[in-house]
């Protein structure tokens, strides 16, 4: 009897998450529809599950004669995301764990330094001033992931996460002479795992979709990501549909801009939503064998 | 061994001894590339948050220029009936989000939990993930062409069953249905993750001990899953409502295209800043709006993290 | 238990080194002495060697990366003795974001901004006062650009940006931009009042529903001679003055019976879909409908006719457009003739060989056209008639920003009448009596701020005709003057009043 109303459960369990998902890709769907779609079709009949008239001239207008500067674009957010999410991760566990340890005198302190970034900060002005004309990240690789090291909210999931890890497991190790960066590093660590896989996705998206800091701090074309090249290339084509351009003087042109909004994001999401997955495992075990062994 | 310093409560009266203090050394030492980024990136730029009460101008800089006193502040709270009605817009959505949004994510992740396709947990994961990737943007555009009353699927579908075609874009409360729904949809699988993630660090064999006893799966779910669940629905609650009083911009601009028509429920604090101080270039008006919400939240955050320590020390985010 | 703090430290000291590398990186880039500075037989060799930055809006296309380094650095150096160096910005970053940053921080670079931009940045004291180096440094640009221009960018007689391009742009959006085609095919030749414009759209639509009417939401210029005998002539969104007195009065553009009349008409568009109803959401959906030729007119401009058919043309092979104005009684106003003005950083080295570069880049027909077209016979032919022909898409120094009538070049699909059309657009017009005045809104910031925001959510969608008037203009009203309207039109009207005695 209960064994079938189990069953039952089940199915409805599969059914609704099914239904959930389905809800979630069909907007996808149509963006990639949308991507191949005829920017007039397109504004004619709004969006469907197949292309409106499959044309490839979106992509086309986008990469124009510039693939090279995208190929670059794409290995710069590549860099940007693995070294910013490494990094990331280890300062923001390191972080973690401190304002978890019990007794720690000045836990809540650290704690409370933390939090209140979240809520409070000084502006873009002040930051920019630092930035470039003390920190000079103007121009660099760091520039474009260290400003990002320590996601306050990132790190409060996984002291979360490091919470449910039983306490007398650190006891013992304690018992046993270790101090706080052993059971930081070969404890918390491999135990906090399926915290460091959830943060280490969340920062993995973090850095590369981030467009902010190279807009700040980057004039270089090297040092463009992916996310920046789209955005710029975004805000020119909506500046331009919107009329806005006219007001100052500018001539009409017609970019596709349904199409490209759509085009934009199979470029930059799609990616990173396919490979990381299967990638964040061995991505996680990477940053912790590391660590173990460093 | 200095177990005193182990234990919660006993530590803060008692004598230290050295072993702790070189414990904590090394605490500090783990936490220093965390305060380094904070200073560096968040505490050195606050001072610019004088800037507030100032009049900026260039040859003065940060420190120099004029004092303005509540000045930037002026054209918010002058006009007390837009000030309420954009706080009252914001705080409302903001619960209708953390509600809605929390309940959906546990609700996921309660289910997947209970599914064992590995392969299928595994696709459907990432594809709940996915929305939160897209940008208002291509959201809104989407929706667009849903909703629009001559070619929207909706009113079409609306149509087919005999029903009025409904103006979506001109009924500010419907409209807050709509807003609520994108919302779920574009951050319930991102929710989902983090409480999954949790379950996932479970012991079975809490569960065996109870599948002896000879529970339902409902009452594993709701005597074991969620209880254990609720340590972290207390965190992003808490963590949320710190920024209740934050909008989002880039959603409503996405979605709605600033339509005039829905601003009675849409006007949110962003929104209206948006529309006053930035279209009229007055970013200095824009900043002492975002100390309010700051200030707001903060005090809100302040209130329930006591609230949430009564519940559970270990709760308290500070 | 050592060693695993030193590998703490090292990770600490790793940090610290990768944003030390960046810096290293950064050293050559400030690095002052100018890299080749070798080239110094010319006119420019006199000048101290300089370096400049022009920062610009948009795309920056691969032809234009080529060119900036090699043809247009080499003249420029040449010509001004100045290493130049181009940044492109994205289009968000204009008139605030980035460029306020750059220019809060003392960067030393210029770029081009618009009036209101401008008040604001002079009152921060973030741009250089340019006059001292007009008379020697801009000779050429005063000779192809028009002096309304140049006065429209100063503030109690100083010059703190310098206008760019000259093209007539009188009457901007008083005209009807029809599609011809579309009238010929119902059997009209011609739109000369607002029956017959609104002839023309049920018409059209009877043979053609899925076209929408008009492709925006403003119309007041256009359909001025329709509810008023002012020939108005609008400050800002609020405000408007009457070309036809020979007066001073600033007129309150909401609180007009003018207004009122305008608000009904708009409402009627609205409610028969002359407008259609998504407007009031998806506005940039209006300009994309005409540029796939799903519209039937359009604000129209001297240059509208053929600067936007190629993307209708694409869509619509057999369209044609022309220019309507419903009354042809007044005279047309403009506002100066140029596209928009550079200006110079406050913190600037040398101002002086900003306003050089200015003046280069309008100085003569072989500049301008190396400038905006390229190098001849390699980037662009020119026919026997002087008709341009492009062989790259790649916008260079854009075209709109340079756009000179007294240089620019047309391809060959332009009509020969039209252009002469194009040319004599302005010969009938008269300068507006407001141009040259900017309002200085310090005193009443706060002001200007709420009744922005009561203009965004209540007046705009009344004058477009998605709200009633009748219901709910004097709530809109209320909270105009709540939001302190008159304070703000005295201000307004005392500014106006004292610039414009000390004109005449």
């Amino acid at each position: 009897m209960a064994n079938q109303e189990n069953r039952m459960l089940i199915v409805v369990f599969y059914a609704c998450i099914s239904l959930f998902a389905l809800i979630c890709l069909i907007p996808f769907v149509m963006a990639v529809s949308g991507s191949f779609s005829t920017e007039a079709r397109l504004a004619a009949e709004g969006y469907s599950f197949l292309p409106r008239g499959f044309s490839l001239d979106t992509y086309a207008f986008m990469f124009g004669s510039k693939a090279e500067q995208i190929l670059q674009a794409y290995l710069t957010s590549a860099i940007v995301t693995v070294l910013g999410t490494a990094s990331a991760v280890l300062v923001t566990t390191a972080y973690a764990y401190v304002i978890t340890v019990k007794g720690f005198r000045y836990r809540n302190f650290f704690a409370f330094m933390a939090y209140f970034t979240m809520l409070f900060s000084g502006g873009t002005l002040p930051w920019y001033i630092l930035a470039t004309k003390y920190y000079h990240l103007d121009n660099t690789l760091a520039g474009l992931f260290v400003p990002y090291l320590l996601n306050v909210f990132l790190m409060y999931l996984q002291a979360n996460y490091f919470k449910s890890i039983p306490h007398e497991i650190i006891e013992s190790a304690q018992i046993d002479g270790a101090g706080h960066i052993h059971i930081f590093f070969r404890i918390m660590l491999p135990l906090g795992q399926v915290g460091l896989v959830t943060i280490s996705l969340f920062y993995a998206l973090q850095f590369w979709n981030d467009f902010y800091l190279p807009l700040l701090l980057v004039s270089e074309e090297r040092l463009y990501t992916i996310q920046y090249m789209m955005y710029n290339m975004m805000a020119n084509i909506q500046y331009l549909a919107s009329g806005n351009s006219a007001q100052i003087g500018g001539a009409i042109i017609a970019p596709p801009l349904e199409t490209a909004k759509m085009a934009m994001t199979c470029l930059t999401v799609l990616p990173i939503a396919i490979l990381y997955p299967f990638l964040q495992r061995y991505f996680v075990r990477g940053i912790i064998v590391g660590s173990v062994k460093g | 061994m200095s177990d005193e310093a182990l234990q919660p409560g006993k530590a803060a009266g008692g004598s230290r001894r050295f072993k702790s203090l070189r414990n904590d050394s090394s605490l500090f030492l783990l936490a220093l590339p965390g305060v380094i980024v904070l200073v560096l990136f968040a505490y050195l730029p606050m001072s610019g948050l004088i800037l507030v009460f100032k009049n900026y101008n260039y040859n003065g800089g940060i420190f120099g220029s004029p004092w303005a006193g509540f000045e930037n502040f002026e054209f918010f709270f002058s006009s007390m009936d837009n000030a309420i009605r954009a706080t009252r817009n914001t705080v409302m959505l903001n619960v209708l989000y953390m509600l809605t949004g929390t309940f959906f994510s546990v609700a996921i992740a309660i289910v997947l939990n209970e599914l064992r396709g590995k392969l299928f947990i595994k696709i459907t994961q990432s594809v709940m993930f996915f929305p939160y990737f897209i940008s208002w943007i291509v959201i809104g555009a989407i929706l667009f062409s849903f909703l629009d009353f001559d070619k929207g699927v909706m009113n079409r579908l609306l149509e087919a069953v005999g029903m009025q075609p409904v103006d979506w874009y001109s009924n500010p409360w419907l409209f807050v249905v709509v807003l609520v729904l994108a919302n779920i949809w574009k951050s319930a699988g991102y929710g989902a993750i983090i409480y999954y993630a949790v379950l996932q660090g479970i012991d079975p064999s809490y569960y065996e001990a109870a599948r002896i006893d000879g529970a339902s799966r409902i009452q594993l779910i709701t005597r074991i899953t969620l209880p254990l669940l609720i340590p972290s629905i207390i965190l992003l609650t808490l963590l949320g409502i710190g920024g209740m009083l934050k909008g989002d911009l880039s959603m409503i601009m996405g979605v709605t295209f600033l339509n005039p028509l829905l601003l009675p429920t849409t006007d949110i604090i962003d929104v209206y800043v948006y529309r006053t101080a930035i279209r009229s270039g007055e970013f200095g008006f824009a900043s002492a709006i975002t100390l309010y919400q700051s200030v707001f939240g903060f005090l809100l955050v302040l209130i329930a993290n006591k609230l949430a320590g009564w519940y559970d020390k270990e709760s308290k985010l500070f | 238990m050592v060693k695993k703090r030193v590998w703490s430290a090292l990770f600490l000291a790793a940090l610290l080194l990768l944003s030390a590398c960046g810096t290293g990186s950064n050293n050559g880039k400030e690095s002052t002495s100018p890299a080749n500075g070798t080239n110094n037989e010319s006119a420019g060799s006199t000048l101290k060697p300089a370096k400049l930055k022009i920062v610009l809006y948009g795309d920056e296309s691969n032809r234009m990366k080529e060119l900036s380094k090699a043809e247009f650095k080499d003249l420029i150096k040449k010509e001004i003795n100045a290493d130049i160096e181009f940044q492109f910005l994205p289009w968000t970053e204009y008139g605030g974001g980035k460029t306020d940053l750059m220019l809060s921080t003392g960067e030393d670079f210029a770029t081009y901004t618009d009036t209101n931009y401008m008040v604001k940045s002079v009152a921060k004291g973030l741009y250089t006062d340019l006059t001292p180096f007009m008379d020697n440094a801009a000779g050429d640009m005063k000779k192809s650009i028009d002096d309304n221009s140049f006065t429209a960018f100063q503030l109690d007689g100083k010059q703190y940006a310098v206008p760019v391009g000259n093209k007539p742009n009188s009457g901007e959006f008083y005209s009807v931009l029809a599609r011809q085609d579309l009238l010929e095919e119902v059997g009209m030749t011609g739109i000369s009042s607002l029956a017959e414009l609104e002839a023309f759209y049920d018409k059209v639509h009877a043979k053609h529903p899925e076209l929408i009417g008009y492709a925006s939401t403003d119309a007041r210029k256009m359909l001025m001679y329709e509810y008023t005998d002012k020939n108005l002539f609008w400050q800002n969104d609020m405000l408007a003055i009457d070309e036809a007195a020979k007066d001073d009065k600033v007129i309150s553009w909401f609180e007009s019976e003018d207004f009122k009349a305008y608000a009904a008409i708009m409402r009627g568009w609205y409610q028969k879909g002359i407008i259609p109803k998504y407007a009031a959401t998806n506005l940039p959906q209006l300009q994309s409908d005409w540029n796939s030729g799903k519209a039937m007119f359009w604000a129209g401009t001297a240059a509208r006719p053929f600067e936007g058919a190629a993307s209708i043309t694409q869509a619509v092979p057999t369209a044609k457009l022309a220019n309507y104005f419903l009354s042809k009684d007044f005279p047309k106003i403009s506002r100066g003739t140029y596209s928009t003005a550079w200006f110079v950083s406050a913190n600037a080295a040398d101002p002086e060989r900003y306003v050089m570069f200015f003046n280069l880049l309008q100085k003569n027909q072989e500049l301008y056209d190396l400038f905006a077209y390229g190098i001849k016979d390699k980037d662009y032919t020119l026919d026997e008639n002087g008709r341009l022909t492009r062989n790259t898409t790649d916008a260079l120094i854009p075209d709109w920003l340079l756009m000179n009538k007294n240089f620019m070049r047309f391809d060959n699909t332009v009509p020969d009448d039209f252009i002469a059309q194009y040319k004599a657009w302005d010969d009938d017009a008269i300068i507006s009596k407001g141009a040259g005045f900017n309002f200085d809104n310090t005193p009443v910031k706060n002001e200007e701020t709420k009744i922005n925001g009561v203009f965004s959510e209540l007046l705009a969608p009344i004058a477009s005709g998605f709200l009633d008037y009748d219901t709910y203009f004097p709530k809109a009203l209320e909270k105009l003057k709540a939001a302190g309207f008159d304070k703000y039109m005295a201000e307004y009207q005392k500014q106006f009043s004292a610039w414009y005695a000390a004109k005449s």
